[in-house]
């Protein structure tokens, strides 16, 4: 920190300094008031559940949105003009390096390192690659390593891609300068892997830069950062704790947010027949999984990302083309490994799949709320000459009702509704077709507490209807309040299957333990395609 | 209408809306009919300028008596738009392909009428085949497929006829076009009643609804259980169709066909189906509004060309009105989405 100079005003202690940060889309505001401080050498955890706002801030700092008025990003002392210039960014020694790392991959290491920084001859305007090259060895000495320059960035390991990705964030910091964010750059590193990226990393804090990561993996934040900020609902929830005073348990149960925990729990509706009976299932990691599911009963799938609760539930749905297995549903049997150019097997049979990413996997948002709902029924309800109108109309108005969609027209388009109304949209698509099992994948992600109200009690009121439900879910709170059981996953296996009265706290104890510091390598490098 | 109902509260919902009979979203209700009031204007303007001319039966009869070929492309051109795949160039090589081989066969080979006309259409639905498998089943971009299918039927027809018209055929088989029905020829109404049956489809069959999900999304469409493959495969070969039954209509009307006049089709109906998404329903491609558009072109340029201007207005107007189409539509779908 010696190269440090004089600390005049409060400001300059930090390396970055956000106050007041908000941003609003129309009257949705994503981020409210965020405050965050870097430190130099400091590596700083950002954490938050998908849609706390994570990405806007990046987005911010790096230029893509312009904030609301008010906020204000400071580094090293010096306001940074809002929005946000690129160049300016850069000359301040902000860098960002994304998930997938933004390298071309058919270009070579130094071509990759000086993108968008080529300089060229003053009247040839031909690269100088012998001065682009000695600048990225430069940049790569820092780091201390040295690799041939013309090797293209496609033929390099995981972790040597990452390496590069730094070399090229660290090359415009000044000695002793530069904040670098990581936003979830750590996907597609295996184990070992990741041990060398923490290694530089830590070498570039070393060399006097500060860096803010962003993960989703928690006990790599636990196990990496000095300390770590939380946000929630686009609100910093904590505010740089210590990371040696916290654990992943802890960090969870912020980023979810005591308030999630709004429904008691209510008894079982399960009955003693059988809703579905899934026989050795093998589907990405997983293999050999049965399971009985009870008509009425609320199993839950959970897991860290690539342990195969996804899989499973995906293949359970018909979403996914499974390795092998079968399952018996009502009477008919399907065969999990048959090809999955349409689910029309599975929806006759009573198979209903509610997908987690809903604008790409649930609705067409250019299309109406009355035929995105009626859509998997229009073949069997309707004639080959007709679909016919009243039962279309029935089916719409029922859900809308049942659900609560605002605004209550069946001719709105769903790209026009809020992401809550939305869910219920997609939910509203399947309950209409009375499934006897439905499978449901983050029922909750991203929607209001009132809309996860609605939808809670309408997945209760299919189970007591008699549908078998499996819920896959990283939410630790709707498992708690919805589950009869929840089967805990981890290396495609059941590691832990947790029964009576559940509460989150057992459920991410469950999870992490399960999933604990000696995941395995293969694990870790499966997450990225997993999920 | 039996279950879904009783099992919601007894309180009857709201009325579900059943005297709109379009699924046509509200917002856009003025830019709906804008280009239909944009065409009548064009009327009024002609009218007052060239009285004795354009206000005259026989104008009308050329306007919508000429139009078939047309007709039918744009049909073929919306099966596959539709579903999503972007462009499919190869529409009027197709049709141009079909065209040429009915007065090979029959002049230069002595088949009957009607075999010959039969092979037309047949080869026709085999190309939809070929560009289906290699877009769908392969995976081959639809661009690159349908440009190299276009230039390849372009020189095969070429071969086959010498680079000559080839003209000779019956004149009994003219009947099938252009038996006179309320003064205009019946290849009129045969292209009403397929843009009529096209739109039945799309609103109210589930074989339509179906393909406007497989458009707006595959991933969508096929946890929904609907076999999105089988449909993209299908649309192809009724496109094959639709060019082939166009082509040979049109050819029974004349008499002969000139390989020359294949690709001055590809603007026109590029530049209908295109105008289309800006009428009836906004944003959308749809079969009506590609019909009206069609006539709009129509009734613009021959307007022009009574004012004396020549051939290169066609090529104007067309390629102005495609850019200014896809500008609007482009605009209307931002704002819905």
């Amino acid at each position: 920190m010696s190269a440090f100079v004089t600390v005049s005003q409060d400001d300059a202690v930090h390396r970055l300094k956000v106050a007041n940060l908000s941003k609003s889309f129309g009257v949705a505001r994503v981020l409210g008031g965020v405050e965050l401080t870097i430190a130099p050498r400091e590596l700083h955890g950002l954490v938050g559940q998908n849609g706390c706002g994570k990405s806007t801030l990046v987005k911010i700092l790096t230029g893509v949105y312009t904030p609301d008025p008010g906020g204000s990003v400071t580094v090293d002392g010096q306001p940074l003009a809002l929005p946000v210039h690129p160049l300016a960014a850069r000359a301040a020694g902000l860098s960002v390096v994304h998930q997938n790392l933004g390298l071309v991959d058919d270009h070579s290491i130094w071509e990759n390192v000086r993108l968008a920084r080529y300089s060229a001859g003053r009247f040839s305007r031909r690269i100088n690659v012998k001065e682009e090259k000695r600048q990225v060895a430069l940049a790569l000495a820092r780091l201390g390593l040295e690799y041939d320059l013309d090797e293209k960035v496609g033929a390099l390991a995981a972790e040597d891609r990452a390496a590069v990705a730094i070399a090229r964030a660290i090359q415009d910091h000044q000695d002793g300068g530069g904040l670098i964010i990581f936003d979830e750059s750590t996907r597609a590193l295996s184990r070992r892997g990741r041990a060398r990226f923490f290694g530089l990393v830590r070498q570039v804090i070393d060399g006097g830069a500060s860096v803010l990561m962003i993960s989703h993996q928690l006990e790599e934040v636990v196990e990496a950062t000095d300390r770590v900020t939380v946000l929630r609902d686009g609100e910093v929830v904590e505010g740089g704790i210590t990371t040696s005073e916290t654990d992943a348990a802890a960090l969870t149960r912020l980023m979810l947010g005591r308030h999630v925990i709004t429904h008691g729990r209510i008894g079982s509706h399960a009955r003693d027949s059988l809703a579905v009976s899934v026989n050795g299932l093998a589907a990405r990691s997983v293999s050999g999984f049965d399971l009985d599911l009870k008509k009425g009963e609320i199993v839950g799938f959970t897991g860290l990302a690539g342990s195969g609760a996804v899989a499973a539930a995906e293949a359970i749905g018909g979403a996914r083309e499974a390795r092998g297995g079968s399952m018996t549903v009502g009477g008919t049997t399907l065969r999990l490994t048959s090809k999955r150019g349409s689910t029309e097997d599975f929806i006759r049979a009573g198979v209903a799949f509610v997908a987690e990413r809903r604008l790409e996997q649930g609705l067409a948002a250019g299309l109406s709320v009355s035929h995105n709902l009626t859509l998997p029924r229009v073949r069997s309800r309707g004639s080959v000459l007709r679909i016919g109108r009243s039962w279309q109309a029935a089916e719409t108005a029922a859900m809308i009702k049942k659900l609560d969609v605002r605004p209550p027209d069946p001719d709105a388009l769903v790209g026009n509704l809020s992401g809550g109304n939305q869910q219920k949209v997609l939910l509203g698509k399947w309950l209409a077709g009375k499934p006897s099992v439905l499978v449901l994948h983050e029922p909750t992600q991203a929607v209001d507490v009132g809309a996860r109200h609605d939808i809670i009690e309408a997945i209760r009121e299919a189970a007591h209807e008699g549908a078998g439900v499996i819920i896959s879910s990283v939410d630790a709170g709707d498992l708690a309040v919805l589950c009869d059981r929840v089967l805990v996953f981890r290396g495609g296996r059941v590691t832990a299957e947790l029964t009576g009265d559940l509460s989150p706290d057992d459920i991410i104890h469950a999870t992490f333990e399960a999933a604990g510091p000696q995941r395995s390598a293969a694990e870790l490098t499966r997450k990225g395609v997993d999920r | 209408m039996t279950d879904t109902a009783q099992q919601a509260t007894p309180a009857p919902a709201a009325p579900p809306l059943p005297k709109r009979k379009l699924p046509i979203p509200l917002q856009h209700a003025g830019s709906r009919y804008a280009v239909i009031g944009v065409w009548a204007a064009l009327i009024v303007v002609y009218w007052v300028t060239e009285p004795s001319l354009f206000m005259t039966v026989p104008s009308f009869q050329t306007i919508f008596g000429s139009q078939q070929p047309l007709v039918f492309m744009t049909a073929a051109l919306l099966c596959t738009i539709i579903v999503g795949e972007f462009v499919d160039l190869s529409v009027p090589a197709v049709y141009g392909f079909a065209a040429t081989i009915l007065p090979v066969l029959v002049v230069n080979h002595g088949w009957p009428v009607w075999a010959a006309a039969i092979a037309a259409v047949l080869c026709a639905v085999a190309i939809g085949c070929v560009n289906g498998f290699l877009v769908v089943k392969v995976g081959v971009n639809t661009v690159v497929v349908t440009l190299g299918v276009w230039t390849l039927l372009d020189g095969i027809a070429q071969l086959i006829s010498s680079d000559n018209t080839i003209s000779g055929l019956p004149s009994s088989f003219s009947k099938i076009a252009l038996t006179q029905v309320g003064g205009l020829p019946i290849s009129f109404y045969y292209g009403v009643a397929l843009m009529a049956g096209f739109a039945y489809v799309l609103w109210f069959t589930p074989l339509g609804r179906h393909m406007r999900f497989v458009g707006a999304s595959r991933e969508v469409s096929r946890l929904s259980g609907v076999r999105v493959d089988r449909i993209r495969f299908g649309s192809f070969v009724v496109a094959g169709l639709l060019a082939g039954a166009g082509a040979v209509i049109a050819t029974a009307a004349v008499g002969s066909y000139n390989t020359a006049s294949t690709d001055p089709n590809l603007l026109p109906v590029f530049a209908a189906v295109f105008l289309g998404t800006a009428i009836i329903e906004p944003g959308r491609f749809n079969p009506i509004g590609t019909f009206i558009g069609l006539y709009f072109l129509e009734t613009g340029i021959f307007g022009l060309q009574l004012h004396g201007l020549q051939n290169w207005v066609t090529d104007v107007f067309y390629g102005g009105v495609l850019v200014i189409a896809v500008t609007i539509s482009t605009l209307l779908h931002r704002r819905t989405s």
